[in-house]
C-alpha cells in the first residue's frame, strides 16, 4: 500500500485543555482511497483528534502540523475544512427533523437562482446525490419520517453535496440495526472503489476488522500503533490488545470482600425505547447481586447498561414490557422512583450535573433530597436534623467544602459526586447502583470513591457499578457482567477478568453460558 | 468590615439569596423614603398606607401563587381571567341565587379549585406547556366571565364587601388608636422576638455560631421598630378605618405559604422540580403531582384575589382582572425569582410587589399620569432583573455587594473568624 | 442569655419609641365632616378629575379643558386618566390618591359605573364632594351631583336623524337598518339605545323599518369597551351574513368612533354608504359629514359640559348649592341624584357650519 500517495498526514498533534492533555504527539497517516479506522477506549482522544482535523479546534489552539493533499493546512473553522473536502459526520446527526431530505442536504448550501432558492434544481440534485448513497426516498420526505439508517445516508449525501474528498464517520453504526449497518459498510466499500477516502471511528471491532485497510490505535491521548489489516493479519484480539495494553497499577484500596447470599435478582427483563417502540433496549436480561458484593456492568457506550439500571430503578427509563425483580426472596414491583427508594434501591446517575443534582441547591438540601421524610415530623422539616445529617456525611465522606451551606455548583466534580453518594446513602439503601461513578473525576478522588464503595459493600449492601473503564471494573468488582446491544453476553468472576476477555464479550453477541 | 459582612449575611435570614433580598428591601426602603419626601409626607400617612394595602392585597396574593408556579418552572397567564370568572360567578351566586356570603366565598374557592384542576391536568398529566394552557385559560375564562355576566356589572351585598373593604373592628377603651390593630402589632412584635430566639437556638443546635449578638439585637430592633411604626400608622387611621381585612388575609397567606415553601417536604419538592426536574424525579419526587398542585393552587388564589377585588369594588365587572397576571409576574421577578425556575421566595415576591405598589402609589400622589407610570414601571422591572442577571454573570449574587464594592479597597485583613483546622484545605479544594 | 434579653429589651423599646415619635399625633378623629355641613373651602384647593382611559378624543379634550378651566378658576387641578388595560383598578387607586392628597371636590368620569362605590364612600367620609361627570356612578348613596347631556334625548335625536336621512335618500321604505349600542358597562349606553328605540320602535313595528339581521336586543348590539375594532368586526360579520344581496340603508351607531369603524367596514365590503348616525362631534367625523359619508353626529359640546361642571365646583367652593335642573329622573340604585342636564344638538351636513361656529377646532372644517 505504501506506493499509494498520502492524502493526509497529521504530525505530532498535541492538544491541551485546562489541566488535561487530551492529545500528545499523535501521528496519523491516511493514504488516498483507503478506509482508515481509528480505535481506542473512551477518552483515548479519538474525537478530539477529529475535531482538530475538521477545524472545530482551529489552527493555533493545538501544536503540530496537518499536511493535506501535499501542503500544510491551517483550518480556521469547519467551513474551511469543508471547503477543502473534509467532511465529518458526527455520532449525533446534525439534521433538522422538521425539514425535508432535500432541504437538509442543501441546508446552508442552497442552490440559488436570482436570490431565491431554486427548489427544482435542488430536488434534481438531491435525487442524484441520494442515488449515490443508495437512498430511495422522495426528497420531499421529512427527516423525522425516515429511520435512523436512512438519516445516516442523508448525512452522507449532504457530505457529497459539499464535494467530499475525505469522509470522517464518528461511530456511524452505533445507533443502527444490523441491516442498516451492513448497508452502510457496503456503501463505504463502494466509496473506496470510487477513490473516496474514509476515516471511521468505531467501537465495533468486528466491523473494523471486516472493512478497514489501516487501523490507528490511540490510548490515553497517544498513538500506540498503526496496523495494516491485510499485511499484519489483524484480528479483534490484536486490536483489543493495542487498545487496553496498559498495566493495571494499584489504584484501588486493598479490600477483602465479605460476600453473603443472593438478595437481589432481576429476571427476564425486557424494556422498549421510550420513543421508538420498535427498539428493544433491554433484551431478556437477568442478573443477581449478593450482599456485600460489588457487581460490575461492562459494555460499550450505548450498550444499554444505563437503560437497564434506570428501568430497574422505578421504571425511570423506557417502556416496561416484562420481567420480575426479587428482593430478599419476595417479588417486588417498582412502578415509580418513590417505590424503588422505599424498597431500598438507590441509583447514582452517570450525569451528575444534568440529572443527579439540582445545582441550585446547597450541600445540605441535596443530601436529604431523596428522603425528606427522614427529617420531617408531621410534614414539617427539621432544619437541625437536616444539618446534622448533612454534616455527618460531609465528615464521613470527607467532602471538601467549608460548610454544608455551600452551593453544590461550587464544588469540584469529585466532591459533587460525594454529595450525590451522601444523598443516596442517606436513603439507607440495600442496593446501590452507581452509573459511571468516577467519570470526570481526578485520580485522587477516584481512590476515595472506590474506598467508599467498598465500605458500603462491607456494610452488607449490594453495589452495582456501571463503568466504561475496564481497569476500574477489574480493580473494583467481585463479578462483572458484560452487556452488548441490550443483552447480557457474559458473566466473569474477578479472577478471570482481563481487559481482553471483557472487551471480547462487550463487542460480540455470542451469549456465554452463565455460571 | 467584618461587621458589615456579618450584617449583610445575617440581617435577613440565612439563605444564599439573602443578599439579593437585602438589596430588594433596601430598594423598597429607598423608594418609600424618596416618595415620602417628594409627596410631602403623604406616602406614609395612615390613610395612604391603608389604601396602599387595600389596593394591592389582591395582586400580592396572586404573587404568592405565581411565585410557586414560577419556581416550579411554569408561568400562569390566566390568573386575571380566572379571577374575573370566579368574581362574576360569586357575585351572581349572591344576587341571583341568594347564597349567603360566607357560602359564596367557599363557592368561589371551589370554582378556583375546579379551574385549577382543569389547568393542572393539562400541564401535569398531558404535558402541555403551562404557557399554552394558561394562554388558553386566559381566553376561556375571560370569555366565560362575559358570557355569564353579559359583560355587565353585578353588585354584591354589604357583608361580602368586608373582605375587600372592611377593617379590623373597634373595641375596648378609647386609646386614641384602633385597639385591634395595636394588639395585632404587639403579637407580630412578640412573634419576631420569639422567632429570633428560636433561630439562635437552631443555629446553636447545628453547632454553628449564631449570628453575633449585636446583629440579632439590631435585627430585632429594626423589625420591631418597623412593626411598631406600621401598627401605629394603621391604628391611627380615621375612626372606622384601621388595618384592612384584605391585609389580614394577605398576612395569613404570606405566613402560611412561606412556612410551606421553606419548611415542608412539599415546598422543597417545588424547588427541586424547578431546579432540575429530571434530578427531582430520580430522587423520588412525584413530578406530576407537584405540577398539578402548583397550577391548582394558583387558580384558587386567583379566585380569592378576584373575590377580594369584587368586594372592594362592590361589584363584579367585565374589566376585572385585566392585566393582573402581568403585575403578579412582575412582582415575582422583581423579587428575585429566576425565569428558569428553582429560585425565588415568597417574601421576595411580596417585597417586589410592594416596590411596584409604592412606585405606582407615589407617582399617582405626585399626579403623574398612568401613561408615564407605565413607562416607569416597565423600566424598573427591566432594571431590577437586568442588575440581577448582570451580577450573576459576574459571579456575584448580590445587589448590595456591588453597592458596597467601592468601600472594600482596604479589605485585606482576614475576617475575624475562629481558627478552623478544616477550613484552609477546604477552601483550596473549592476553588480547584 | 440574660444579657441578651436585657439589651434586646432596651433596643426594642427604643425602636418602638422612635416609631411612636415618628408617628406624631394619634388618629385623625372623625374628620368625616361630609354631608350638609360644608361651608365652602379655600379658593386654591385641589380639585381631582378622574377620567377613563384615553380611548376617545373626547376624553382627552375634556381632560385638557378641565386642566385649563380649573387653573383659570384659581383651583389646583389634578386630572388623571385610567390606564389602557387596567382601567377600573387604576381609577380606584387614582380616586383614593386624590382623597389622600386632600382634594375638596372629585369629578369622576367613571370607567365602570358600578365599581367605584367604595372609593366614593371613602371620599364622602373624608368630606370630599363627588360629581359624576357624563356617566352616572351607580349603587352608592354617597354621590353628590351628576352633570351630563340629556342622553335619552341624544338617543331620540339619533333615531330621528336616521329616519330623516333614509327618507331623504329613498322616499319609500321599507328600509333595512342595523343597530349598534355602546359598552354594556357604561350606564349611558343603554340610555342612548332606549332613546333611539323610542323613535325607531314604532316604525319597526309598522314594518317600515327592518332590522335585517334580526339582532335587536341590546345584548346583541353592544360593543364592549366602545372599541372601534369591535364595531368593525361586528359590521363585517353582518355584511357577510345578511347583506350579500340586500341593501343596507342605515346604521344606528351610538358614537362617532363606532360610526367611522362601521363606515370603514362598509367601504371595505364595497357597499354603498348607508345613513350612519354618531355622537360627540369628533374631528374625523365632522370631516366625514362634510364629505357626505357619515350622516349625522350629536354636538354635545364638551366645552359646555366642562364649563357647567366647573361652575358646580365654584358654587361648592363658595359654600352655595350648585344649580341643578333635574332632581327626579336619575336614580343610581341607592338614591336619586341631583342632576344638571345639558341639551344635545343634532348636526348634519346641512347645519354643521352653524352648529360649530363657536368651536375653534371644528369651525374651519365646515367651511
Amino acid at each position: 500500500m505504501s506506493d499509494v500517495p498520502i492524502l493526509l498526514e497529521m504530525r505530532s498533534i498535541t492538544k491541551e485543555f485546562p489541566g488535561v492533555k487530551a492529545l500528545s504527539d499523535v501521528n496519523l497517516v491516511v493514504r488516498a482511497g483507503e478506509i482508515h479506522a481509528i480505535c481506542g477506549e473512551n477518552g483515548a482522544g479519538k474525537s478530539t483528534l477529529m475535531k482538530v482535523l475538521s477545524g472545530v479546534y482551529p489552527h493555533g489552539t493545538y501544536d503540530g502540523k496537518i499536511v493535506y493533499q501535499g501542503s500544510e493546512s491551517k483550518f480556521s473553522d469547519i467551513r474551511a475544512s469543508e471547503n477543502a473536502g473534509i467532511v465529518i459526520i458526527h455520532q449525533e446527526l446534525a439534521l433538522i427533523p422538521g425539514m425535508s431530505i432535500a432541504e437538509n442536504i442543501f441546508l446552508g448550501n442552497e442552490p440559488r437562482k436570482r436570490g431565491a432558492i431554486d427548489w427544482k434544481a435542488a430536488n434534481r440534485m438531491a435525487l442524484d446525490l441520494m442515488a449515490r448513497v443508495g437512498l430511495e426516498e422522495d426528497p420531499d420526505t421529512l427527516i423525522k419520517d425516515i429511520g435512523v439508517g436512512k438519516q445516516q445516508l442523508v448525512e452522507i449525501a449532504k457530505a457529497f453535496a459539499k464535494d467530499v474528498k475525505l469522509l470522517i464517520l464518528d461511530e456511524p453504526t452505533a445507533a443502527l440495526n444490523e441491516a442498516d449497518s451492513k448497508h452502510l459498510l457496503d456503501l463505504l466499500r463502494g466509496f473506496r472503489s470510487r477513490g473516496i477516502t474514509s476515516i471511521m471511528i468505531s467501537h465495533k471491532l468486528n466491523e473494523i476488522e471486516a472493512i478497514a485497510d489501516q487501523i490507528t490505535i490511540l490510548r490515553d491521548g497517544r498513538t500506540v500503533e498503526t496496523l495494516d489489516v491485510k499485511a499484519d493479519g489483524v484480528d479483534e484480539d490484536r486490536i483489543v490488545r493495542g487498545m487496553v495494553g496498559r498495566e493495571l497499577s494499584s489504584r484501588f484500596p486493598d479490600h477483602t470482600p465479605k460476600i453473603g447470599d443472593v438478595f437481589f435478582e432481576v429476571r427476564n427483563w425486557n424494556v422498549r425505547h421510550p420513543i421508538s417502540a420498535e427498539r428493544q433496549v433491554c433484551k431478556n436480561e437477568s442478573f443477581v447481586v449478593r450482599r456485600g458484593e460489588i457487581v460490575g456492568f461492562a459494555g460499550l457506550m450505548g450498550a444499554g447498561r444505563t437503560e437497564l439500571a434506570m428501568s430497574v430503578f422505578g421504571r425511570s427509563y423506557g417502556v416496561f414490557e416484562s420481567g420480575t425483580i426479587i428482593k430478599d426472596g419476595k417479588e417486588i414491583v417498582l412502578k415509580s422512583v418513590a417505590d424503588a427508594i422505599d424498597n431500598g434501591l438507590a441509583y447514582v446517575s452517570e450525569d451528575r450535573k444534568a440529572i443527579g443534582l439540582n445545582l441550585l441547591d446547597d450541600i445540605k438540601t441535596s443530601t436529604v433530597a431523596a428522603k425528606l421524610s427522614k427529617i420531617s415530623h408531621h410534614g414539617v422539616l427539621n432544619e437541625v436534623e437536616e444539618y446534622q445529617a448533612a454534616e455527618s456525611y460531609r465528615k464521613e465522606l470527607r467532602t471538601k467544602a467549608p460548610t454544608v451551606d455551600e452551593s453544590v455548583s461550587k464544588l469540584s466534580g469529585g466532591n459533587q459526586q460525594k454529595v450525590v453518594l451522601a444523598k443516596w446513602m442517606f436513603t439507607d439503601p440495600d442496593l446501590l447502583i452507581l452509573d459511571e461513578p468516577t467519570r470526570g473525576i481526578d485520580v485522587g478522588a477516584k481512590y476515595e470513591i472506590y474506598g467508599i464503595i467498598q465500605r458500603l459493600a462491607d456494610q452488607g449492601k449490594g453495589v452495582i457499578v456501571i463503568s466504561s473503564e475496564l481497569p476500574e471494573l477489574i480493580g473494583l468488582c467481585d463479578r462483572i457482567y458484560t452487556v452488548f446491544e441490550g443483552a447480557i453476553t457474559g458473566e466473569i468472576a474477578r479472577a478471570d477478568a482481563t481487559p481482553e476477555t471483557l472487551m471480547k464479550q462487550m463487542t460480540s453477541t455470542k451469549k456465554m453460558a452463565t455460571r | 468590615m467584618s461587621r458589615l459582612k456579618d450584617l449583610q449575611k445575617n440581617l435577613f435570614g440565612g439563605t444564599t439569596s439573602n443578599a439579593r433580598q437585602f438589596g430588594m428591601i433596601f430598594t423598597l426602603v429607598a423608594i418609600v423614603v424618596l416618595f415620602q419626601i417628594l409627596t410631602d409626607g403623604l406616602t406614609l400617612r395612615s390613610d395612604n398606607l391603608i389604601a396602599l394595602f387595600q389596593q394591592n392585597s389582591y395582586i400580592l396574593i396572586l404573587a404568592i401563587g405565581m411565585l410557586m408556579v414560577i419556581v416550579a418552572g411554569h408561568i400562569d397567564l390566566s390568573v386575571g381571567s380566572v379571577a374575573a370568572f370566579a368574581g362574576i360567578l360569586v357575585a351572581k351566586s349572591m344576587t341571583e341565587w341568594d347564597l349567603p356570603w360566607p357560602a359564596a366565598i367557599v363557592f368561589g374557592l371551589a370554582i378556583g379549585a375546579a379551574i385549577g384542576a382543569w389547568q393542572g391536568f393539562w400541564v401535569a398529566y398531558i404535558g402541555v406547556p403551562a404557557f399554552i394552557v394558561t394562554l388558553a385559560g386566559m381566553l376561556l375564562f375571560r370569555g366565560g366571565n362575559q358570557f355569564i355576566g353579559n359583560a355587565s356589572t353585578v353588585p354584591v351585598p354589604e357583608g361580602f364587601r368586608e373582605i375587600g373593604s372592611g377593617f379590623l373592628p373597634e373595641f375596648g377603651p378609647n386609646t386614641g388608636y384602633n385597639n385591634a390593630t395595636l394588639l395585632l402589632g404587639l403579637a407580630a412584635a412578640l412573634a419576631v422576638v420569639w422567632r429570633e430566639i428560636q433561630a439562635r437556638k437552631t443555629r446553636r443546635a447545628m453547632d454553628a455560631d449564631p449570628a453575633p449578638m449585636w446583629i440579632s439585637i439590631l435585627r430585632m430592633a429594626i423589625m420591631v421598630g418597623v412593626i411598631a411604626f406600621a401598627a401605629l400608622r394603621f391604628a391611627s387611621g380615621r375612626v372606622g378605618t384601621s388595618f384592612p381585612i384584605s391585609g389580614i388575609i394577605l398576612l395569613v397567606l404570606v405566613i402560611a405559604y412561606s412556612f410551606y415553601t421553606r419548611n415542608t417536604a412539599g415546598g422543597r419538592h417545588i424547588y427541586a422540580v424547578g431546579g432540575n426536574s429530571r434530578a427531582a424525579e430520580l430522587s423520588g419526587v412525584k413530578l406530576k403531582r407537584v405540577n398539578f398542585f402548583v397550577m391548582m393552587n394558583m387558580s384558587v388564589l386567583a379566585a380569592l384575589a378576584g373575590m377580594i377585588f369584587v368586594a372592594r369594588s362592590a361589584a363584579s365587572g367585565p374589566q376585572d382582572g385585566n392585566g393582573w397576571e402581568l403585575d403578579a409576574i412582575a412582582a415575582v421577578f422583581i423579587g428575585g425569582a429566576a425565569v428558569a425556575g428553582g429560585i425565588g421566595t415568597i417574601s421576595g415576591s411580596i417585597v417586589g410587589g410592594l416596590v411596584m405598589a409604592v412606585l405606582n402609589n407615589g407617582l399617582q400622589l405626585m399626579g403623574v399620569g398612568t401613561d408615564r407610570v407605565q413607562i416607569i414601571k416597565g423600566l424598573v422591572l427591566l432594571l431590577a432583573v437586568a442588575i440581577d442577571v448582570y451580577n450573576k454573570s459576574q459571579g456575584r449574587f448580590s445587589i448590595i455587594g456591588s453597592l458596597m464594592r467601592p468601600f472594600r479597597r482596604d479589605d485585606s485583613a482576614p475576617p475575624a473568624s475562629p481558627p478552623d483546622a478544616e477550613r484552609e484545605p477546604a477552601k483550596a479544594a473549592v476553588s480547584g | 442569655m440574660r444579657k441578651f434579653f436585657g439589651t434586646s429589651v432596651v433596643a426594642i423599646s427604643a425602636a418602638a419609641m422612635l416609631a411612636l415619635a415618628g408617628c406624631g399625633s394619634g388618629r385623625d378623629g372623625d374628620s368625616g365632616s361630609g354631608g350638609e355641613a360644608a361651608k365652602g373651602f379655600p379658593a386654591n384647593s385641589l380639585i381631582g378629575v378622574a377620567l377613563p382611559a384615553k380611548t376617545s378624543e373626547n376624553w382627552v379634550l375634556a381632560g385638557d379643558l378641565f386642566s385649563n378651566g380649573l387653573k383659570e378658576a384659581g383651583f389646583q387641578g389634578d386630572v388623571q386618566y385610567a390606564g389602557a388595560s387596567t382601567t377600573v383598578a387604576d381609577q380606584q387607586a387614582q380616586i383614593t390618591a386624590m382623597v389622600t392628597k386632600g382634594a375638596k371636590v372629585i369629578v369622576i368620569g367613571a370607567t365602570d359605573a358600578a365599581q367605584l362605590s367604595t372609593q366614593v364612600a371613602a371620599a364622602h367620609t373624608a368630606g370630599v364632594k363627588v360629581i359624576a361627570y357624563d356617566r352616572l356612578i351607580t349603587n352608592t348613596p354617597d354621590l353628590d351631583y351628576y352633570v351630563a347631556f340629556d342622553n335619552f334625548k341624544v338617543g331620540q335625536l339619533q333615531g330621528q336623524a336616521l329616519l330623516d336621512g333614509m327618507k331623504a335618500k329613498k322616499p319609500n321604505g321599507p328600509y333595512n337598518i342595523e343597530l349598534f349600542s355602546g359598552s354594556p358597562d357604561d350606564n349611558n349606553a343603554g340610555v342612548f339605545f332606549n332613546g333611539a328605540m323610542d323613535v325607531l320602535k314604532p316604525e319597526i313595528d309598522k314594518g317600515n323599518v327592518v332590522v335585517a339581521s334580526g339582532q335587536k336586543d341590546v345584548k346583541q348590539t353592544a360593543i364592549q369597551g366602545w372599541k372601534a375594532e369591535g364595531a368593525q368586526a361586528r359590521m363585517d360579520q353582518l355584511l357577510t351574513s345578511t347583506y350579500g344581496n340586500k341593501e343596507l340603508d342605515g346604521v344606528l351607531s351610538p358614537n362617532d368612533t363606532l360610526a367611522r369603524a362601521i363606515l370603514t367596514s362598509v367601504k371595505g365590503a364595497g357597499k354603498p354608504t348607508p345613513i350612519v348616525t354618531g355622537q360627540d362631534s369628533e374631528v374625523e367625523s365632522v370631516k366625514s359629514i362634510v364629505k357626505g359619508e357619515q350622516y349625522m353626529t350629536i354636538n354635545k359640546d364638551t366645552r359646555n359640559l366642562v364649563k357647567e361642571t366647573i361652575n358646580m365646583v365654584k358654587a361648592l367652593q363658595a359654600g352655595d348649592k350648585p344649580q341643578v335642573n333635574d332632581t327626579k329622573s336619575y336614580n343610581n340604585g341607592s338614591k336619586v341624584v341631583d342632576t344638571y342636564l345639558l341639551p344635545p344638538v343634532a348636526v348634519t351636513k346641512a347645519n354643521a357650519a352653524e352648529a360649530y361656529a363657536s368651536d375653534p377646532k371644528l369651525a374651519p372644517l365646515t367651511k
